[in-house]
């Protein structure tokens, strides 16, 4: 059964899914998941988070299946629930003031070592690396959700302005306010390699 | 050319999105500005950091449990789909249910809290009417002659059987005094004492 569905296109194992075979579903969800988690944590910064977020977003997404009109792909549209929830999730932390970032070094300080060739230069690039992770996470989230999508997950303007629901323009504003002020942050740390 | 603007131009590069002709113009003006010089290779630092972070490894476990997880909450979504009515039911039911409720607590409401307007009991009174009548007739002998006629003989139709005119004189059925009111009485007292008194008259005469 699992073999007859991965040969389905996106658009087929949807027609099944609004009819409520739940592995068409699964199938739909397996093929994007691993995209919405990272994202997901790359905001969140917390694996646990990121899991139950995810899986809060397909759960939804299954709930309100009829009423996607596939006029994006069902990825992009199932990345607008799960960005839309995060979003949601994080400005309510940040209200409550108690955000837990647990996994921070997990997913900043992975650098890949051969960037650098010194002891000093993995060094300075750590610090670097660590920095960019701060600083990322002090963005304003619409343009820390922009930089995510843009840069670590590698979509186009137009892609991340479906996902956000705003234009290609809002999104190329965004990206050049969040690398000026990336650049303003980071300054001594890049005049330093 | 505005270092701001090429300030856009080189984010918008980075990202793939500048058009040829732009980058063309990036290019001539990166030539001879060395702040956006500085400010280029910045950006393309920051672009290769981040780029260069790696994914935190999950374990296959994790999405095994994933998987697992997602999949046991579709099909009790789904089950529960299934014993529950079609939605459009259960909203039609709810707005039923809605709008009974809101029937009874509006009724509810208007009953106890708002006056009810005591409805005028009109009750048809001959005697009201037959005294205005009178009134409006008053002085016109002949009209007044021939209004009499007319009661008595509706008098006649509603006694009609009841041997009344076998009697000495309709004067002594109960059932037509006691409907009279005072003002009849009296009308009909003073009718009778004119008629006395024509009598004496003509005796005399």
């Amino acid at each position: 059964m699992k073999g007859s569905m991965a040969d389905h296109s996106d658009d087929h194992l949807v027609k099944l899914a609004k009819k409520g075979d739940v592995e068409a579903f699964a199938e739909l969800a397996g093929r994007c998941q691993e995209r919405i988690f990272y994202s997901i944590l790359a905001l969140t910064k917390n694996h646990q988070d990121a899991s139950d977020l995810a899986q809060e977003a397909l759960m939804q997404a299954f709930k309100s299946l009829k009423t996607f009109k596939q006029r994006s792909s069902f990825t992009t549209w199932v990345y607008r629930i799960a960005v839309n929830l995060t979003l949601n999730f994080l400005k309510k932390e940040k209200k409550d003031g108690a955000r837990q970032i647990l996994d921070e070094s997990l997913f900043w300080a992975e650098v890949k070592e051969e960037a650098s060739h010194s002891p000093e230069g993995h060094s300075l690039k750590r610090e670097l690396s660590r920095k960019l992770g701060e600083a990322v996470d002090s963005l304003p989230l619409p343009y820390k959700a922009s930089f995510v999508l843009v840069v670590f997950q590698g979509m186009t303007h137009n892609q991340a302005a479906r996902v956000l629901g705003c234009s290609e323009n809002t999104i190329s504003w965004r990206m050049h306010r969040a690398r000026k002020m990336l650049q303003a942050r980071l300054r001594p740390y890049l005049e330093g390699r | 050319m505005r270092c701001k603007t090429i300030e856009k131009w080189l984010s918008d590069r980075i990202d793939g999105e500048l058009s040829e002709r732009k980058i063309k113009a990036l290019q001539a003006h990166l030539e001879r500005c060395h702040s956006c010089r500085s400010y280029a290779a910045a950006l393309e630092k920051i672009q290769d950091e981040a780029r260069s972070i790696e994914r935190p490894e999950v374990s296959p476990s994790f999405w095994i449990g994933f998987t697992s997880r997602l999949k046991a909450d579709l099909n009790s979504k789904r089950q529960e789909k299934i014993l529950e009515p079609p939605l459009v039911k259960r909203w039609r039911w709810a707005g039923a249910s809605a709008a009974l409720t809101l029937l009874i607590v509006a009724g509810l409401y208007f009953f106890l809290f708002f006056e009810k307007p005591v409805p005028e009991m009109y009750v048809f009174s001959y005697e009201e009417s037959i005294t205005q009548i009178y009134q409006e007739i008053g002085g016109d002998f002949e009209l007044e002659e021939m209004f009499n006629l007319v009661v008595l003989a509706s008098i006649g139709e509603i006694l009609e059987g009841s041997g009344w005119q076998d009697s000495p004189g309709f004067q002594e059925n109960s059932l037509l005094w006691e409907n009279l009111s005072d003002e009849e009485m009296m009308l009909i007292e003073s009718e009778i004492k004119k008629e006395e008194k024509i009598e004496e008259v003509s005796h005399e005469g």
